[in-house]
């Protein structure tokens, strides 16, 4: 787990990337529905404002073809024309003869090209049309029986596609709640990937864990039964294994007592002291691959436990067991601390670390405290060299030696870390060892209290 | 001069057999041995013997159904032999009422040092003509002699080393009884494989502390003036 992971803006989560793409999706979807819905729009109002547009030019006109000639301007002062039209009565059209005409779209949205159709009485005796210069529209010049004219400048106005509020408002819930729906589904799409990791999480901790659910949509179930039984292929390997290793163990102990009862008859005590303690250091190494092979830690049941009791009750036996080390193996910590914990395989557990912190460092002292979230910590220290931290992680694997401890001679199969980290992880805690600045080793184990 | 103890050897292994009848004999005992459950029942009613050393792994009739027998028959001491690591037939065979066990393979000199204990609480030291107790009550605490475990007045496990609970049993089976500390000393260096070279006092302050009895102004194991040890508590067997 060393590798650093690769940096993503994405979200980290399955769930959460396909949510993610999900509301992009429906982003883009969502814009371009609201670019065409902006766009018809604009085109109607468009539409609607050229109809009115007309519509008042054409009274305008009206008004100047049929009030006498010295009432004109006040007619259509009185129209109160709206701001996109500015009338007015002039000898000289506005538009000139021969100009570019208005762009035809315009002629066409105005229908312009009606102005010279209509009633005779009421026909404009000439029409000029030209294109409005800035902003757009047109302007039209017409002329009166008299010969004035009627200049128009006809602007259209700037096209408002936000223009209901509540529009903007029911588009922004309606997104929201879409969003909503997303994530929603999402999390439950997702579901049975969450519980196939948290089965597969279950399993690495205990190969007895319960079986998934097989219930569901066919792939969900399909992939449940290939987990069960993939679980259950682990679970026979491990128990074909675990059952050997105790038919080994089971089989040795014959001969080892048998082996001790005929070193009782020896009449060399220097010989039989010798032969009673490789039978010792063989018994030691049988029950420790023995634990390790049946992790018994998982079989035992869990109960409350003085933590504190058992920690003095380790830190004791280590300074029975060795006399010249006493003064070096302390305990520190409250009197009593009661949690819930195997009591054999927690004390297996912590007697290994202390062993070790003895054997290769030359000092037991034991801390208990409780840390954060009610974590209990046990901190062993020694005042040894350490391990180098390329080696830190790797002496937890089983019958895993440094090389100096092989030379030293010291006996050991190389289980006791392994065991001890099994024990912890199977309480739902860990183990890990770390070189003091000043020198020395610390183990840490933490249990949840 | 008592006649020397007759020990019954219930083991499916011939060496062991042989070798164990040889070694006790040694040790001034007398020894029957038996291959299995079938013949330990022909040979119970053609001896009187002190004490039976059975082996709970054996082919044919399981130990423990001869165990179970064997106490029907009568009060003979029981030790039996379990496989390391076999909680659940060590705490059967001990509920069951055997007396005292050893995990195989085991150490000749400890069976010894056990054997020597048992029977010496057979005859008449110390109240073991009772029936085994399932539970011991005192001030609170509670101690189950089959899981050789002490729970706290909270009910949490409270972890002793072996000599710690040697000497707990001691005392919690003679309560407001002066122990002088040779009558200490004599009782666990049965118990105990290697000598109980621990000082007492080491031991009963270490079980002080486990009791939360303060050292100091003790209450539960008092001192007595001129070398002694009593344990002030009414205890319960249930
Ligand atoms: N406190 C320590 N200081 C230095 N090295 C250590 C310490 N603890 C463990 N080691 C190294 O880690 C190795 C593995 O330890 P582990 O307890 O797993 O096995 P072991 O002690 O060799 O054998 P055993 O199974 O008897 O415990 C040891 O051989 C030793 O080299
Ligand atoms: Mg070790």
């Amino acid at each position: 787990m060393a590798e650093a992971r690769r940096r993503t803006w994405l979200p980290a989560t399955l769930g959460g990337r396909t949510a993610f793409w999900l509301v992009v999706a429906l982003m883009a979807v969502q814009a371009a529905g609201l670019t065409i819905h902006a766009l018809d729009r604009v085109d109607l109002q468009r539409w609607i404002h050229a109809r009115e547009i007309a519509g008042r030019a054409f009274s305008a006109w009206r008004a100047a073809v049929l009030s006498p000639p010295d009432r004109r301007e006040q007619m259509l002062a009185d129209l109160d024309l709206p701001d996109a039209i500015q009338a007015e009565i002039s000898r000289t059209p506005l538009v000139r003869q021969g100009g570019p005409p208005p762009p035809p779209e315009m002629i066409r949205l105005f229908r312009l090209d009606a102005l010279s159709s209509g009633p005779p009485r009421l026909r404009p005796r000439e029409v000029r049309l030209g294109p409005n210069r800035p902003g757009g529209g047109f302007q039209a010049s017409l002329r009166l029986p008299d010969g004035e004219w009627l200049n128009l400048r006809v602007q259209m106005p700037p096209p408002r596609p936000w223009h209901s509020a509540t529009f903007l408002a029911a588009f922004l819930v309606m997104t929201g709640a879409a969003i909503l729906l997303i994530l929603w589904a999402v999390r439950r799409l997702m579901r049975p990937v969450r519980l196939l990791a948290a089965a597969a999480d279950r399993l690495g901790r205990d190969v007895n864990a319960p079986p998934l659910d097989e219930a569901g949509p066919s792939e969900v179930a399909t992939a449940a039964r290939a987990f069960n039984q993939m679980a259950e292929r682990i679970r026979r390997f491990v128990a074909d294994r675990t059952q050997m290793l105790a038919a080994i163990g089971h089989d040795l102990r014959t001969p080892i007592t048998r082996l001790r009862l005929r070193a009782e008859f020896m009449d060399d005590d220097e010989q039989r002291r010798k032969m009673l303690a490789d039978l010792d250091e063989m018994e030691q190494m049988i029950s420790a691959t023995m634990a390790f092979a049946r992790d018994d830690a998982a079989a035992e049941p869990a109960s409350p436990i003085d933590i504190a009791a058992l920690c003095r009750t380790v830190v004791d036996e280590a300074a029975d067991a060795r006399p010249e080390l006493a003064e070096k193996i302390t305990y520190e910590g409250p009197e009593r601390l009661t949690a819930r914990a195997r009591p054999v395989a927690l004390k297996r557990a912590l007697a290994n670390l202390v062993s070790n912190a003895l054997t290769y460092g030359g000092a037991a002292r034991l801390r208990l405290s409780t840390g954060e979230g009610g974590m209990v910590r046990l901190e062993i220290e020694d005042d040894g060299p350490g391990i180098a931290e390329a080696e830190i992680e790797r002496v937890f694997q089983p019958f895993q030696r440094l090389e100096e401890s092989r030379n030293r001679e010291t006996g050991g199969t190389g289980l006791g870390l392994t065991i001890a980290r099994n024990i912890l992880r199977a309480h739902g805690g860990d183990v890990v060892l770390r070189n003091r600045p000043g020198g020395g080793l610390t183990a840490v184990a933490s249990l949840p209290g | 001069m008592e006649p020397a103890p007759h020990i019954l050897v219930v083991d499916d292994d011939r060496e062991i057999r042989d070798l164990l009848s040889r070694f006790l004999e040694k040790q001034g005992m007398r020894v029957t041995a038996a291959r299995d459950a079938r013949e330990a029942r022909k040979l119970w009613p053609l001896g009187r013997y002190h004490l039976v050393v059975l082996d709970l792994m054996m082919p044919g009739e399981p130990g423990l159904d001869f165990a179970r027998w064997l106490r029907s028959q009568s009060e003979v001491p029981i030790v039996i032999l379990t496989a390391m690591g076999e909680e659940t037939d060590r705490i059967v065979g001990l509920e069951l009422g055997a007396d005292d066990y050893v995990a195989k393979p085991f150490n000749p000199r400890e069976l010894l040092a056990r054997i020597r204990a048992v029977l010496r609480r057979a005859n008449g030291e110390g109240p073991s003509k009772e029936p085994p107790a399932k539970v011991i009550r005192f001030a609170g605490w509670t101690l189950e002699p089959a899981r050789r475990r002490l729970l706290n007045p909270d009910g949490a496990e409270v972890s002793l080393t072996g000599g710690e609970y040697e000497l707990l049993q001691v005392l919690v089976e003679r309560p407001n009884r002066v122990l002088t500390r040779d009558m200490l000393m004599d009782i666990l260096r049965g118990r105990q494989a290697g000598p109980f070279d621990r000082a007492i006092d080491v031991a009963v302050s270490r079980l002080r502390r486990k009791l939360e009895d303060d050292g100091r102004n003790p209450t539960l194991i008092k001192t007595v003036r001129g070398g002694g040890y009593v344990l002030a508590a009414t205890v319960e067997r249930g």
